[in-house]
């Protein structure tokens, strides 16, 4: 029997690494996209007004500004289209972290690479909107007739999904409306707390955070239920380790055949009568060598993995040369 | 390179000799390459189950490592107790440890003689086999470890689990068309 870990066990276990990897990366992108807008608005300055314009300086802040304003490429104010092109490029570069972030926060099933796509290019389409619509209200209630009309009816894989989607809303907003410091704080904070987040796992469940918020650091786990007013509920390591073999269970087989389509009925034969599930990953035509038949197999516990594949090699044959496996993550 | 000796009685085989396809290796237990080639062929034996023949053949290169050829001759004593691969598998999950008390230690876990096992070593009984594995490796042009043959070619591919099964399956499929053309005598 297992024994219950302590609270202090269960924080650690709840914390992941985020990597110096990922530290070093985002830190040297955000210097270097920080240099690149503060050029491209020093060439390019937004705004309706035009810094070319401004009187001549009396204080340091504005002699600043003036000296930016006579630096500029277009001192009387950029063309539009121009002013759109950095606005979009900003947005771009500010949310470039964003999905990163959420490439890194993400396992292997929780991943949606439809969200990479649209985090990045969704700040492009809001930031042209706003500059669209500007300061028209008539646009604005033609934008919102437009929006109501348009049904988007996909579910997102994960709630928090959603966050990473208002992230890139609010970036493509900002600098929309020329706010390009708002948007680079938005991105800063959002990378940083979801990064915070993940690595000290607050979404995990009940246990890990309760424990770590509102317990002592040494405390018996089996006070959690007398903090909460609860009944106890033993607290094992069953659940990490029943996932683990269920991993463990799921395996990618590779069958090498001669004959792909006389091969492939006796082979999913086998699997349909040996394996808990399966499914055809893909195939390789046998063109000169050996065909490739690639399937996701769930191991069932009673036919292990040793005996289907002794199976599909024995009533395969002579199909059958070989059936390799590996992780099924390898896929 | 020429075609390495065939697969007689002295050899070290597992497998059917009715196996479509023969994987012959020339290997040094001290040698952290044929370590890396180890789980690899025993995934791939397991991927061919009875269409596959491994064969080991001694290679130990006695210049770069030095306890390579008492290894091989500790696993030869332990063939000559029954225990052939058991010692194999040992000493290749042990490739750092293969000073004259480890194989002692070796030995005991496989569950050898230890006497014998002592003698084996101490009279050098099988340093002639080794050597004669290790001859017949250099007349086929073996020059390095590990090096493979597959259906008595010389294999120049990565030794990875992926590139090796693909190479014995096309072999294993040559094979069988070279077979069924000579059954209708095309």
């Amino acid at each position: 029997m297992t024994t219950p870990p302590s609270v202090r066990e269960l924080s650690q276990t709840a914390q992941r690494k985020i990597g110096r990897v990922t530290v070093v990366r985002l830190t040297a992108y955000y210097v270097c996209a920080g240099a690149l807008l503060l050029l491209m608005t020093g060439l390019f300055p937004l705004g309706p007004t035009p810094p070319g314009q401004a009187p001549p300086p009396t204080e340091m802040g504005e002699a600043l500004t003036w000296i930016r304003g006579q630096l500029s490429l277009f001192p009387r104010g950029a063309p539009v289209w121009l002013d759109a092109v950095v606005q979009m490029i900003a947005a771009v570069l500010l949310v470039v972290p964003v999905a990163f972030v959420y490439v890194r926060t993400r396992t292997r099933l929780k991943y949606d690479h439809s969200i990479v796509s649209t985090v990045i290019v969704l700040p492009i389409v809001v930031c042209a909107i706003v500059v669209v619509v500007r300061d028209s209200l008539a646009l604005a209630f033609s934008l919102a007739g437009i929006v109501a009309a348009v049904r988007f009816r996909n579910n997102l894989k994960e709630s928090g999904d959603a966050v990473y989607i208002f992230g890139s809303i609010g970036i493509g907003f900002a600098t929309g409306i020329h706010a390009i410091a708002v948007a680079t704080v938005l991105s800063l904070f959002f990378v940083l707390l979801e990064l915070a987040l993940w690595k000290f796992n607050f979404s995990a469940e009940f246990e890990h955070t309760f424990a770590r918020l509102c317990m002592p650091s040494g405390a018996d786990l089996a006070a959690i239920s007398s903090a909460t007013g609860e009944l106890p509920i033993p607290v094992t390591k069953e659940e990490p380790e029943a996932e683990a073999d269920s991993a463990r269970r799921t395996r990618l087989v590779r069958v090498y055949v001669d004959q792909v389509d006389q091969a492939r009925p006796v082979v999913e034969a086998v699997l349909q009568r040996d394996a808990k599930a399966w499914s055809l990953a893909g195939t390789r035509p046998s063109d000169g060598g050996p065909g490739i038949l690639e399937y996701r197999v769930r191991i069932r516990k009673r036919v292990d993995l040793d005996t289907l594949r002794e199976r599909l090699l024995r009533e395969g044959a002579p199909h059958v040369v070989a059936a390799d496996d590996s992780p099924a993550d390898q896929l | 390179m020429t075609l390495p000796p065939a697969v007689g009685a002295r050899d070290h085989v597992q497998g059917p000799a009715s196996a479509r396809v023969t994987l012959v290796e020339y290997a040094d237990f001290e040698c952290p390459g044929c370590g890396q080639a180890y789980p690899v062929i025993k995934a791939v034996q397991k991927a061919f189950g009875p269409n596959l023949r491994f064969v080991f053949r001694h290679f130990p290169l006695v210049a770069s490592h030095p306890h390579a050829a008492m290894a091989a001759e500790a696993a030869e004593a332990a063939d000559a107790q029954g225990k052939f691969w058991a010692m194999h598998d040992r000493l290749f999950e042990h490739q750092t440890a293969l000073e004259d008390a480890d194989l002692q230690r070796h030995a005991r876990k496989v569950g050898l003689d230890l006497e014998r096992f002592e003698r084996d070593l101490r009279t050098q009984a099988y340093q002639a086999r080794v050597r004669e594995d290790a001859a017949a490796g250099k007349s086929c042009g073996v020059r390095g470890t590990p090096t493979l043959f597959i259906n008595g070619v010389s294999y120049a591919g990565s030794v990875e689990r992926e590139a090796l099964v693909l190479a014995l399956a096309r072999a294993a499929l040559t094979a069988r068309e070279s077979h069924d053309n000579a059954a209708l005598g095309t």
